[in-house]
């Protein structure tokens, strides 16, 4: 008898508690999302040069489980120019997210710090291939991701795009 | 019968049925918000402020459901059902005030007329098992039968102190006749053999075996969907509403105590806020009940009921006729029913009503089969 009151007791301390619900559909009362925190796969934008990291070197393709990624590359125009240490540039790249398992092996495995997992985790859409993303839309999830995060590369003078002067380089040797 | 009379009648009735289908509606929503919070949710939030449009959207949902009949059903006994159950419920409320002043039929034999007919809805709840066609159904609806039967025994009897007490059967002359003192401080043991008693008959949880949804799923609406199971949904919760305002007016002093102290139309406004208010206080505690507690096996169930409630209730009335009888004091009254209240406690803290060789299971292990057959063999 006494074990019922101490139950009512119980209920009405939880009563008076306050929830512990997060509003999810409101965008103002989410949970907020952690730094670390692993969405999909993006890919970053050199802001130096105004171009994407990666070469499309295919590494990330080829580790990927689940063979979501596919990926093509093309002479760099701006390296002609001069304006760019790298030879070749990602010319398409298309990630499958309905099919990824957010397993970040393709970003352990650049070596260009070109591909980041971003915080983008909502993606139901309305198409059938809706979650098939393309390089722009890749490309915006990842300059979403450096801006909200401040997203520095890891290996910054070996991955930047600021073309090297020859020269100076024969100079040191 | 003429013609404005009869637009009278139907304007009561009418009146009556939307107020207490607004009630119905507030109570689900009540419900869900206060179990909600009981356990640290928010409930309904998106539908209107806070929810408070849910339950329409509820009802719209439900009336625009499909009618399910069951191939093998009692046609009359199954479409009949829904309505046997909603007519007694809704009837009661002819006799029942809320507020002073604020009552369709003040009858003299008001206390009785609702006993008698809130019982008729046991046979509304047994047509549905047995008009579904389905075994569960119809388990459900024996259950609700065996529960009501018993519960009502004890409810009747807590009724029938408290109009020996008051020495009446109208309603609003019991509640008259607290102006002083309300009948919970005479008789507490009746508020709470009475409020044990109706939660039972509303088969709300401690006692909701009859449409226990792991054991016979969902008992006789089962079979029911859309517009039907709605109106059992209906009845039910007029029902709770029903033993929430009994609770009040019987024991909590009604629209008395506090007074209230204008006169004229503001007092009578004032009157029904108060025994709303006093109303929800009780269906609160039923819905933080309903929170807190597991429900009760149909034997813990049939032996609380038989060996526990009846002979309290019995006691009960007993002992308050003859303290009138005798012209006592009606403190040694309300000191006898607080005694009895320890009692029940201490009875319940004791186990003594559970008979252990009865009523749980004897594991019977090999070893000890073996043993039997041996000596049987010897023998």
């Amino acid at each position: 008898m006494i074990g019922f009151l101490n139950g009512l007791l119980v209920t009405i301390k939880a009563g008076f508690r306050r929830p512990v619900t997060a509003q999810y559909p409101d965008p103002e009362k989410r949970l907020k999302i952690e730094s670390r925190f692993m969405g999909f796969p993006s890919l970053t934008w050199d802001y130096q040069i105004e171009e994407p990291y990666c070469t499309g070197c295919m590494v990330c393709v080829r580790e990927c489980p689940t063979e979501c990624m596919s990926a093509k590359m093309k002479d760099n125009p701006l390296f002609s120019e001069g304006k760019s240490r790298r030879k070749k540039i990602i010319d398409e790249f298309e990630i499958n997210l309905g099919r990824c398992i957010l397993c970040g092996i393709c970003v352990e495995v650049c070596n260009f710090d070109a591909i980041e997992m971003s915080h983008e985790h909502e993606l139901s859409k309305r198409a059938r291939n809706g979650n098939r993303f393309d390089l722009q839309q890749l490309l915006d999830l990842g300059i979403k991701f450096q801006s909200d995060t401040k997203w520095e590369p890891k290996q910054p003078e070996k991955n930047s795009g600021v073309p090297v002067k020859k020269i100076n380089q024969n100079e040191d040797k | 019968m003429n013609f404005t009379q009869l637009f009278t009648y139907s304007s009561y009735v009418f009146g009556l049925f939307l107020s207490l289908t607004i009630m119905v509606l507030f109570l689900t929503w009540f419900e869900r918000k206060a179990l909600a919070r009981f356990q640290m949710r928010m409930g309904p939030m998106r539908v209107g402020f806070h929810g408070t449009l849910q339950p329409i959207a509820d009802a719209i949902k439900l009336i625009s459901k499909e009618d399910i009949l069951p191939a093998w059903a009692d046609k009359l006994v199954y479409w009949f059902a829904p309505i046997i159950v909603f007519v007694p419920a809704f009837l009661v409320w002819v006799t029942i005030p809320f507020g002073k002043n604020m009552v369709l039929r003040s009858l003299d034999l008001g206390l009785f007329f609702i006993v008698a007919v809130s019982v008729l809805s046991i046979l509304g709840l047994i047509m549905a098992g047995w008009g579904s066609a389905n075994k569960y159904a119809v388990l459900g609806g024996l259950r609700a039968a065996g529960q009501l039967i018993s519960y009502e025994i004890p409810l009747i009897m807590a009724i029938l102190a408290i109009a020996i007490l008051n020495q009446s059967l109208n309603l609003v002359e019991i509640v008259d006749s607290q102006v002083n003192i309300p009948n919970l401080f005479i008789q507490p043991l009746g508020l709470v053999l009475f409020f044990i008693a109706g939660l039972a008959e509303l088969g709300r949880t401690p006692f909701d075996i009859h449409h226990a949804e792991s054991e016979v799923v969902g008992g006789p609406f089962v079979e029911y969907s859309g517009a039907h199971w709605s109106v059992f949904y209906l009845s039910e919760y007029i029902n709770t509403f029903t033993i929430g305002i009994l609770t009040v007016l019987l024991f909590l002093g009604g629209w008395h105590w506090p007074n209230i102290p204008f006169s004229g139309n503001l007092q009578i406004t004032l009157s029904v806020l108060v025994v709303l208010f006093k109303t929800m206080v009780v269906i609160g505690v039923i819905f933080w009940i309903r929170a807190t507690y597991p429900r009760l096996r149909i034997d813990q169930l049939m032996s609380f009921g038989w060996k526990m409630l009846i002979p309290m209730a019995f006691i009960n009335v007993t002992i308050t006729a003859s303290v009138l009888y005798y012209n006592l004091s009606l403190w040694i009254l309300s000191i006898i029913s607080i005694i009895l209240l320890i009692l029940c406690i201490f009875i319940i803290q004791r186990k003594f009503l559970i008979n252990n060789e009865i009523n749980t299971i004897k594991l019977i292990s090999t070893k000890s089969l073996l043993d039997e057959k041996n000596e049987f063999e010897l023998n």
